[in-house]
């Protein structure tokens, strides 16, 4: 892999650079707490420190709201509204969420690749930027905490500046282009590379992976807890909409006030909704909250098989959002017979 | 590069009421080249779009031999359907697919076969039924049984009666009336009352209700589990593997790997897990 290193006083010129290659997006912090990807039009928006974001990346493949197809109601022919997708960067990406969009890429690029998601996913730079966990953070039980394929550039943070790392021609073109802004690794930075990566790994609350977990779960279906905590669950679906790889959507005709023209559109849905499993005549898959909630446990548990890690990539988001304060981390881990207290902070 | 979402228009040519609530459409692509290039494996189903309503997965129910049109056989329960009823022939719908795996033909080559329906799941096994018909050398002897609620429910009267000179047909309804003469009772009675061969392969399809009883008769004549297909159409949005709506048992596209399942795998992505 190609190594360079970028110093500190030239990262603001970079993201400027990079602004050229299409529009920028980035970590700003929006409040007290929280940050979210945004539209950058000053660089010092930027927010390096952050670690988590209200909205995952997965929005800028996946609209939350998209146009499908325009339709006329008489004939009923439909003519696909993609639109121009102008080139876009997305930076500052954790590792969790190039995982993620790795894991969307798998569901939606496959033999019935999804023509709305190439287009966006063709159109993006990725910069991936390297992060320290807070107390809901546990990708590396899922080994999604390091990443060596899914982005363009890849920042890690040296006490005077940023490690890069090179993920694709895309990125080689990036640095080739705008070659005064970086220099050669010595020594001293590569010292400090591996210093970082010690110290975020020795910050993780639990340490091991959780690659059993799945066939625990199949194996702990009469489990208290699927009682205990679904009934504390408010159905809101925060935990789906914050997930970097929950991909359910729902689509819906909206007829034009003529009658005869409209549009189907698709929008994010959740299966913590209980329209989720129902079909015409009234049965429901998934009727009571237990068994939405339990299917989520599932879903996310289960293997995404293409990469080999789970469709959880341990960002902690779904027990950060959640309003009823269900911790999934703390779940699964009981699940695996391990409480508070025996293994937390055990190495 | 192809849009796989978007719905091709088809012509209603014909509509054969079947029931009260039931017709049958034989549809048409619109695109001359898009009907002759329509081929399709019974147990599939496709996407019917009726623009300002949406789309819903519906099973094809004609013989994959007939080329020049396909059918679907439709029953009224919600608003599509029920608008899809006001329509008449020569108006237009919209179509795409086929999708899903459909039943195992190859798999089903020399055995006795047991096919067993349960109300509007008679549709998609129409079309296997025809399938086989057309060529039962390949196959042992077929035994039909159906189960509707009540006798004006019993969809495609008029076969039931053709495939009687190939086949053991037996017909049962939930409730009787005045007129019925035949059997009462669900349909997996008359999987309990029939002679069965222990090495048959069975074929599933109706109302999720009905297929751990009608299995469990099957068992009880030593009919194996691995020799028993179900077809488990789940919310089956978009067809795809996309939507996510259909996943069951975490992971499995049931529009994609189903909805034709074997019972012995039915069972694993079923439940809670």
């Amino acid at each position: 892999m190609r190594y360079l290193k970028i110093k500190s006083d030239k990262i603001h010129p970079f993201l400027e650079r990079l602004s050229t290659y299409g529009a920028l997006y980035g970590p700003v912090k929006i409040s007290e707490e929280f940050y979210d990807y945004r539209k950058i039009d000053d660089v010092k928006d930027v927010a390096f420190e952050y670690t988590r974001t209200v909205t995952p990346a997965k929005k800028y493949v996946i609209p939350t709201r998209q146009d499908m197809f325009e339709f006329d109601m008489d004939t009923n022919e439909y003519r696909e509204t993609i639109g121009e997708v102008e080139p876009f960067v997305l930076f500052g990406l954790h590792a969790c969420s190039i995982v993620g969009l790795r894991i969307l890429d798998g569901v939606y690029l496959d033999e019935y690749p999804d023509k709305y998601y190439k287009v966006r996913r063709d159109a993006g730079i990725i910069i991936g930027l390297s992060c320290l966990p807070d107390e809901y953070c546990f990708c590396n039980l899922r080994r999604t905490d390091f990443v060596d394929i899914g982005f363009d550039l890849f920042l890690h943070e040296l006490p005077d500046g940023y490690l890069v790392r090179v993920g694709s021609e895309q990125g080689h073109k990036i640095v080739d282009e705008n070659q005064d802004l970086f220099e050669d690794v010595n020594n001293q930075d590569i010292q400090n590379f591996k210093k970082f990566e010690r110290k975020r790994h020795e910050m993780f609350q639990y340490q091991g992976s959780f690659d059993n977990l799945r066939y625990m779960l199949e194996l702990t279906e009469d489990h208290p807890l699927w009682d205990r905590e679904s009934d504390k669950c408010l159905g809101c679906g925060n935990c789906t909409m914050t997930c970097p790889t929950c991909r359910c959507y729902d689509v819906q005709d909206i007829p034009d006030i003529d009658g005869v023209h409209g549009k189907r559109i698709r929008y994010w849905d959740s299966c913590q909704f209980r329209s989720h499993g129902l079909v015409a005549g009234g049965h429901n898959f998934r009727e009571t909250k237990k068994d939405r909630f339990i299917n989520r446990y599932v879903c996310k548990n289960a293997y995404f098989y293409p990469l080999g890690t789970a469709y959880c990539v341990g960002c902690g988001n779904c027990t950060h959002f959640c309003p009823a304060n269900i911790d999934f981390l703390k779940n699964l881990m009981e699940i695996r017979g391990i409480s508070e207290g025996v293994y937390e902070h055990s190495r | 590069m192809d849009n796989e979402f978007l719905p091709h228009p088809a012509v209603i040519r014909r509509i054969v009421p079947l029931s009260p609530d039931t017709k049958l459409y034989h549809l048409e692509f619109k695109d001359p080249r898009r009907q002759k290039d329509f081929t399709f494996q019974p147990g599939q189903f496709v996407e019917l779009s009726l623009a300002g309503l949406g789309e819903a997965p519906i099973s094809l129910t004609s013989s994959p031999l007939t080329r020049d049109h396909f059918q679907l056989c439709i029953k009224r329960v919600g608003r599509l359907t029920d608008f899809l009823d006001s329509l008449g022939e020569g108006r237009t719908v919209a179509v795409r697919g086929p999708y899903g795996n459909g039943f195992p033909l190859e798999q089903l080559y020399g055995f006795d076969l047991v096919f067993v329906a349960g109300g509007i799941g008679l549709a998609p096994l129409r079309s296997l039924i025809t399938t086989v018909l057309a060529e039962p050398h390949k196959f042992g002897t077929l035994q039909i049984f159906y189960g509707a609620r009540n006798p004006d429910e019993i969809i495609f009267r008029e076969e039931l009666q053709q495939w009687q000179q190939h086949a053991d047909v037996q017909v049962t309804v939930d409730r009787g009336d005045e007129s019925w003469q035949g059997p009462v009772g669900y349909v997996s009675q008359l999987v309990e009352q029939a002679e069965v061969a222990p090495d048959s392969s069975a074929v599933i399809c109706g109302p999720p209700a009905m297929f751990k009883p009608t299995v469990d008769k099957l068992r009880e004549k030593g009919v194996e589990k691995v020799n028993v297909s179900i077809s488990a159409e789940r919310r089956m949005k978009c067809g795809i593997g996309k939507c996510g709506n259909c996943i069951a048992g975490g992971e499995v596209y049931v529009c994609l790997e189903g909805p034709v399942f074997t019972y012995e795998d039915y069972q694993r992505i079923s439940g809670s897990f």
